[in-house]
């Protein structure tokens, strides 16, 4: 396998921010995140990144459209795509599987999103191992390989005080071609990784859940549920959007931005009808639509256990938790 | 040019082509039908019956809406001023541009409907998405069997489609239209009650019903149909949710795994059944 000392691998990025955009994970205004390489940059690879990096894709605040409207008279124009290639460094085996998630939403099911995949038409995608699970992961119960990435065009390892390279696609082998003169040929024995804290045993819950919309498990599970969407906003494939306007005079933007089912305006209906009128309804809706609803649409659950929601949640709602209460019910 | 559904999905489906207002007929005190058309004088889009499109004033606001009727060169939407869009769109006058998207939706399974003896029952606003269909009907009517139209609203004043109901469609061979009001009123001499008891007072003997309104009135028609002992699946309806995106993407207008602007409006019972009764 072709390696490098992971003290060496700003050498790597260095490289190849001079052809393509690089998106490393690293700290960004006290949050981890994925953060277009340069020089001074704070790389973050002991751990995932907080926040996800669906934003690549699907980024919080996207615009659509432009438009000019006065009296009765109206324009409307489309933004030029781009159409540079980029390259996103150590997504973890979790974040690799949203991706995954997130092309069944956007690129599947009659309608292709062009915003999204104009950025994943350009996106190479490098994923990192992983050896240490962090205390609130548990993608092995999603059934993710921590060490084997879906969807990647280079899989890297963590191999302790290396990193080693695994071309995957046809344009993955390209671009460890354009780095090889960094890096060493040898022979790597991947190491074992580590105890998982958390962990949830999802088989038959899509199924059982079909059976359980009026159990009263959802009035206990929604209790201290305080409808804030945090889980939603650091979710790798929460992948809901609102469409709004910007107006400025007689020119506006129509934008999209993420949403969550969490918030009464989601659902809400021009005259007043509101189908899902209070956080149980809401918070079974989320849940539901993770573990039942997207694997009866897509054929795969939606969590990939990057834990994110375990971390960010201020009443500490646990997603483990509540399948082991359906498992349980 | 029109673009059809299939066209539509290869190009960007989320933004709109410019239309303009041809026409606006005013139904009822909060009903008015807007006839939209290109620029250049197409139907912006050639929907089947039942479809949806999106229409925008886009300073204020994007919404789903039922196609009550498609004309050779425009499509027509009749919208109740109940928010801060459709109230915007009661206030525009003929030649305002406009977005307009789509088609979006499954549609009435028309096909199915062939042959058939239809019995539609509306109620309110509710008749714009039959209309559709009825107005499909017609202008095929060697395809359908005997129509039955079964409409109430509030008062008379409430009514939409009068000229449909009490000119152009009684004209129609082997289509009846039974009209009522809720209540009692000065200068009404036709039937008054609730559409349900209307419905099983009539007694009509169709092999398919198209049914649309209220969720209150839909929950107490059903009964009724049940007890002329209609299969699910010959019991048709269409659903609303809030919608964004119109292409099955932004999650909100979901019934279970369902989502509304893709895999419906239109339900049968039978699909019903299975989906959670969240709308």
């Amino acid at each position: 396998m072709k390696t490098i000392a992971k003290a060496k691998l700003p050498l790597v990025l260095e490289l190849l921010a001079k052809e393509y955009k690089v998106l490393v994970p690293a700290k960004f205004e006290g949050v981890t995140r994925f953060t277009p390489y340069q020089q001074d940059v704070e790389l973050a690879l002991e751990e995932n990144v907080i926040m996800p990096p669906k934003d690549i894709f699907f980024p919080q605040t996207e615009k659509m459209y432009k438009f000019k409207a006065k009296d009765k008279s109206l324009e409307i124009e489309e933004y030029p795509l781009e159409d540079a290639m980029q390259i996103i460094f150590g997504i973890r085996s979790c974040d690799m599987k949203s991706i995954d998630c997130l092309d069944q939403v956007f690129l599947t099911k009659s309608y292709v999103d062009p915003y999204y995949k104009n950025k994943r038409d350009r996106s190479i995608l490098v994923a990192l191992s992983c050896i240490e699970p962090m205390d609130s992961c548990f993608c092995t119960s999603m059934g993710i390989d921590p060490q084997k990435a879906v969807g990647a065009d280079i899989q890297a390892y963590d191999l302790g005080d290396k990193i080693g390279f695994e071309a995957i696609s046809d344009v993955g082998k390209e671009i460890l071609e354009k780095i090889s003169s960094l890096l060493t040929e040898e022979e790597v024995t991947l190491p074992a990784v580590g105890e998982f804290n958390l962990n949830a045993d999802v088989e038959g819950v899509p199924e059982k859940l079909k059976e359980m919309f009026d159990h009263p498990i959802w009035d206990d599970i929604s209790r201290k549920c305080l409808n804030c969407s945090a889980c939603a906003y650091v979710c790798p494939t929460c992948h809901c959007f609102d469409i709004a306007n910007e107006v400025r005079g007689e020119d506006g933007v129509k934008i999209r931005c993420w949403d969550c089912c969490m918030f009464d305006e989601y659902t809400m209906m021009a005259g007043g009808h509101q189908p899902r009128p209070g956080k149980k309804e809401r918070v079974r809706n989320r849940f539901l639509h993770k573990l039942r609803y997207f694997p009866e649409r897509y054929d795969m659950l939606l969590c990939t256990g990057c834990g994110r929601c375990v971390v960010k949640c201020p009443v500490n709602m646990d997603i483990t938790s509540i399948i082991r209460q359906i498992k349980n019910a | 040019m029109a673009v059809t559904a299939e066209q539509v999905k290869t190009i960007n489906p989320l933004v709109p082509i410019k239309g303009k207002v041809i026409k606006i007929v005013q139904e009822t005190p909060d009903v008015k039908t807007f006839h939209i058309s290109t620029m250049d004088d197409q139907k912006p889009f050639d929907p089947m019956p039942g479809q949806l499109g999106m229409l925008s004033l886009p300073a204020v606001g994007e919404g789903m809406f039922s196609i009550t009727n498609k004309g050779e060169n425009h499509i027509e939407m009749a919208i109740k001023a109940v928010g801060q869009l459709t109230n915007a769109l009661h206030e525009i006058e003929v030649g305002q541009e406009v977005g307009i998207r789509g088609p979006y939706g499954n549609g009435f399974p028309v096909d199915y409907c062939k042959g058939k003896d239809i019995l539609f029952i509306g109620g309110g606003i509710g008749l714009a998405p039959v209309r559709s269909l009825i107005m499909h009907c017609i202008k095929n009517r060697d395809e359908f069997g005997k129509l039955t139209v079964v409409y109430g609203a509030r008062s008379k004043a409430d009514l939409c489609f009068k000229e449909d109901l009490f000119e152009n469609w009684p004209q129609v061979p082997n289509m009846d239209v039974f009209v009522t009001i809720d209540r009692e009123e000065e200068g009404w001499d036709g039937h008054v009650g609730f559409v349900p008891a209307y419905v099983e007072e009539l007694a009509p003997k169709p092999q398919v019903t198209i049914l649309c309104g209220p969720p209150i009135m839909i929950k107490f028609t059903l009964p009724t149909l049940q007890k002329m002992n209609f299969a699910d699946n010959d019991i048709i309806t269409t659903l609303e949710m809030r919608m964004k995106c119109g292409i099955g993407k932004c999650g909100r207008c979901n019934i279970g795994s369902c989502y509304v602007c893709l895999d419906g409006p239109v339900f049968t019972m039978e699909q019903l059944k299975d989906l959670p009764p969240e709308y």
